[in-house]
């Protein structure tokens, strides 16, 4: 059984102009040990997705469908039990690490407090462990003594000491929000090297959310595009990367300023997709991406279904692309 | 820019219960104190010792004091004169704060350091024991309980137009605008004042209700409006020595004084949510 | 931390001097003749000679200054005109009365509005937050002396649990003077306890916001759990000023409650120096008043490198 399995997941709010699905039936499977890159642009939901995971949506939101950890829904749980999960099975990482650290406590302390609340350590042996841990994520105690405090720490060095407080209590699944969208450029490859290297090394199961397929493509070992609240084209990154089927993923692909694959880059005006993502409460019927389309017909005012590429691979689209990009 | 969020907030007044309750206990506040100006039931200055301390009636629809004099007319000309005194103290702070507050925002270096310190320094003296001073020195009266209660607002409209101002002057449009060779005066008129507007009208509500409240404590200190003016914090202080005798003296005063500090918080609470950007924004 | 320090305390002395030229200015110069201000426009030509001299009117402002500044360190603080008394010896008497009466009051303030504050913010949106705002927005409109009054008439009139004014004095014992400053206490307590509970519980919300608050959840811990580990503390330095700010007001308010309940302290005294014109008092209480303040608002920064690490140890902020 899938370590994780996300099903049909929906979520919605209140808005001014009614309720809206920011989540509109969402399916993600996650295996022990594997990777899975969640793609889309700001707003699509990816963000969402993995606090919906977490239990962390925010008091207005009602979430219906079914994200089973093991087989438990964990939609079905109550907030201690999700207390109890947080941090021990299912960790977290958010996207900006200068503000994620409580500003007026030691590096230590914030590292050591999964292990102190969920495997009762001592005060000594927490810390023991946090530093062994500080160690792993590339901050030696030598250099980094626990007693720092966050404004004492760079960006990449803060997100390091977040990763540690996250793998402390040993998770079987983490979840990285945009990890690494708001460092520097050669931090960024450090940071991506530090997970990968854990998710091997532990087997941990990691769900990546992202915005740039680059990384998706160098990290995951299975892809799912979002876009307005739902999934428009998942399977795994080989497949998913060797045929891109759907017209949003290519247009993600072009748009990128260095591709892999893509030749003379620098020579070609950056491709775009005309048009902007849809507002939750005023999202078309049938495909969302429609209106910005270049494929698109009378079919696409239907919701569209899956259709599969491959054996895995599976695409929303009454007009999926097939053929790889041309190089 | 101001005007047409000024019109966007309008429409949503209807959302904000604290608009809508304080516009309406402040209005009806602002209406009795215009009213008292042209019309009070009986004269405030007409003693009559033989109808003293007498509870409601017909002709005098909530009784009368220790020495004869109309209750409601007290408290309505009482209206008057707290929001006289308010008033003109807001726009004395208005007046030097802004320009202060925006000089300090538009030309930095040791203006703004000046002004800094001269803000710190105001706020650590307590602003009621230098009105007192104040009044002390040049004597007790509705003029200088203006001139005192209005040297402490300056420097919290300083300070809040130049924090606003401060944010203003790093926005794109305005770094277009000295590009374009815009002066800084200019820009202040301009740019600078539409936008912190609604900073402004938030905190010259509180303002007002924070001159109310000092101009009563004044009065009751004997040093504010003199009498046969009546005045909201002297009425007070007359009823203290009756309040064994005759409760109520002491009673309505305040509730007169409550009603109009909370009203105006209100309203500017209610200003305040209606007039944020952040809250505009995020529809 | 030194640094810090040093900066702060050189900021000190520096106010406090600039305080000291203010009050000097405005108590001794702007009103052209203190003498004639003390004795009234009445006096006769001599009296009003001889107190000129025996106030050190005929020597240059420089000096006067000096002499008073001087007098301040080495405890002759003149002597009051009214009284007949030392200004030292009055205040000594009086400061019994007011300090106490201040000390109640913050404490009373403090343990009223910072639980309210939290509770309030921890149950934001829900009744019991509208019932505490609710009672915030009372107790900042309404003007502290009423409040005594009403105190007075429930329960020194109708109730007759404690006088209704005056001061038990010391000597009688510690419980009867507690029990005369108690109704003041609370009539000072009121306001500054609604403001410091709505700054609380806007502090404490604004800090659960943080990315901080999240990441703790995100380590399993609960709604609680985080905002008394992690909110609470961060929530507290904006806390912290506003408290050192309420300081003068306090102070200001004693004036007018010790005259509501008739306590011979610091307020009092300066409230009747005023009505007789005794400016050597009126200079002496206002400076020492200043003074006290610009120490508190000191100890006020000082609290901060308490709480915040980044002021402590530098670095590269945020």
């Amino acid at each position: 059984m899938a370590l994780l399995e996300i099903e049909n997941l929906r979520v919605e709010i209140d808005t001014p102009l009614g309720p809206a699905a920011i989540l509109d039936g969402i399916d993600i499977g996650l295996e022990r040990g594997r990777s899975v890159g969640l793609v889309g642009e700001s707003g699509c939901g990816k963000s969402m997705t993995a606090l919906a995971t977490m239990g962390l949506l925010p008091e207005q939101a009602r979430a219906s469908g079914a994200i089973r950890l093991d087989g438990q829904n964990l939609l079905d749980l109550s907030e201690e039990a999700l207390c109890e999960l947080r941090g021990r099975r299912i960790s977290m990482i958010f996207q900006e690490p200068m503000t994620a650290l409580n500003p007026v406590q030691s590096i230590g302390q914030q590292v050591a407090e999964g292990l102190r609340r969920h495997l009762k350590l001592g005060k000594s042996e927490s810390e023991r462990q946090a530093a062994v841990w500080m160690d792993r994520v590339g901050l030696p105690e030598a250099r980094f003594p626990l007693s720092l405090y966050p404004h004492q720490l760079s960006g990449g060095q803060r997100q390091r000491v977040l990763i540690a407080a996250a793998m402390a209590c040993g998770p079987e699944l983490l979840i990285a929000d945009e990890p690494t969208t708001a460092l520097d450029v050669t931090i960024q490859a450090q940071v991506l090297d530090l997970i990968a290297e854990l998710v091997e090394s532990e087997g941990l199961a990691l769900l990546l959310i992202t915005h740039d397929l680059g990384v998706v493509a160098e990290m995951a070992d299975a892809v799912a595009v979002m876009y307005s609240g739902r999934i428009v084209e998942a399977g795994p990154a080989s497949d998913v990367f060797a045929e891109l089927a759907h017209p949003y993923a290519r247009g993600l692909f072009a748009a990128m300023p260095q591709a892999p694959g893509k030749e003379s880059a620098a020579a070609t005006r950056l491709a775009t997709i005309p048009g902007r993502v849809p507002d939750p409460a005023e999202r078309p019927p049938g495909c969302a991406f429609a209106p910005r389309c270049g494929h698109r017909s009378q079919a696409c005012a239907q919701e569209p279904q899956r259709t599969a590429i491959s054996d895995r691979h599976w695409v929303r689209c009454f007009h999926p692309q097939r053929g790889g990009l041309a190089p | 820019m101001a005007t047409s969020s000024l019109r966007l907030a309008l429409q949503q007044s209807r959302k904000s219960r604290a608009f809508l309750i304080g516009g309406l206990i402040s209005g009806c506040i602002l209406f009795v104190a215009l009213l008292a100006l042209v019309w009070t039931p009986h004269s405030v200055f007409q003693m009559a010792i033989g109808d003293r301390m007498q509870g409601p009636s017909w002709s005098h629809w909530l009784g009368t004091d220790q020495f004869g004099r109309d209750l409601l007319s007290m408290l309505m000309v009482g209206a008057s004169n707290s929001i006289g005194v308010a008033v003109v103290a807001v726009g004395v702070g208005l007046a030097f704060g802004v320009p202060l507050g925006a000089l300090a925002a538009a030309k930095r270096g040791w203006i703004d350091e000046v002004v800094m310190r001269f803000n710190d320094f105001a706020f650590a003296f307590p602003a009621l024991l230098s009105a007192v001073m104040i009044t002390a020195i040049f004597g007790p009266g509705g003029v200088n309980s203006i001139i005192a209660i209005g040297i402490f607002n300056i420097p919290v409209f300083a300070r809040v137009t130049r924090g606003g101002a401060l944010s203003l002057w790093q926005r794109e449009y305005v770094l277009a605008a000295r590009v374009a060779g815009k002066g800084g005066v200019r820009i202040t008129i301009e740019h600078i004042l539409p936008n912190i507007a609604s900073l402004l009208i938030v905190q010259g509500t509180i303002q007002f209700a924070l001159g109310i409240l000092a101009e009563a404590g004044l009065s009751y200190l004997g040093l504010g409006t003199q009498p046969p003016l009546p005045s909201w914090g002297k009425m007070l202080a007359e009823a203290q020595t009756m309040l064994f005798l005759a409760p109520q003296l002491a009673i309505l005063p305040g509730l007169a004084i409550v009603m109009a500090v909370l009203g105006l918080n209100l309203l500017g609470d209610g200003l305040r949510d209606l007039l944020d950007p952040r809250l505009r924004r995020a529809r | 931390m030194s640094v810090f320090l040093a900066k702060r305390g050189l900021a000190l002395l520096v106010t406090l001097l600039v305080a000291s030229i203010i009050v000097f200015l405005v108590m001794e110069v702007l009103p052209g003749d203190p003498a004639l201000i003390i004795l009234g426009t009445g006096a006769q030509d001599d009296t009003l000679a001889a107190l000129r001299q025996q106030l050190g009117l005929d020597q240059p402002l420089f000096t006067r200054y000096l002499d008073w500044v001087g007098g301040l360190f080495t405890g002759q603080w003149g002597d009051s005109y009214t009284y007949g008394k030392p200004v030292m010896t009055l205040i000594g008497e009086r400061v019994l009365v007011s300090l106490p009466l201040a000390s109640m009051a913050i404490v009373l303030s403090t343990v009223i509005a910072l639980p309210m504050g939290v509770a309030a913010a921890a149950r934001h949106g829900r009744a019991s937050d509208t019932a505490i705002m609710g009672f915030v927005q009372l107790g900042v409109a309404v003007p502290n002396f009423w409040f005594a009054m009403l105190l007075i008439l429930l329960f020194a009139v109708n109730l007759g649990w404690v006088p209704a004014g005056g001061f038990a004095g010391w000597e009688e014992g510690a419980g009867p003077a507690l029990a005369s400053l108690l109704l003041p206490a609370i009539a000072l307590a009121l306001p500054q306890a609604a403001i410091l509970a709505r700054v609380t519980r806007s502090s404490v919300l604004e800090v659960m916001k943080e990315d901080y608050v999240r990441t703790a959840r995100a380590k399993g811990l609960t709604r609680s759990q985080a905002l008394w580990r992690h909110g609470v503390r961060n929530a507290l330095i904006p806390v912290v000023t506003i408290m050192g700010l309420q300081f003068s007001f306090l102070l200001a308010g004693t004036i007018i409650i010790e005259n509501v309940f008739y306590l011979p302290g610091l307020g009092r005294l300066m409230f009747q120096a005023i009505a007789q014109r005794d400016l050597v008092v009126v200079k002496d209480l206002v400076i020492l008043l200043a003074a006290a303040v610009i120490l508190v608002n000191f100890l006020v920064d000082l609290s901060y490198a308490l709480l915040d690490p980044r002021l402590r140890l530098g670095g590269d902020g945020h």
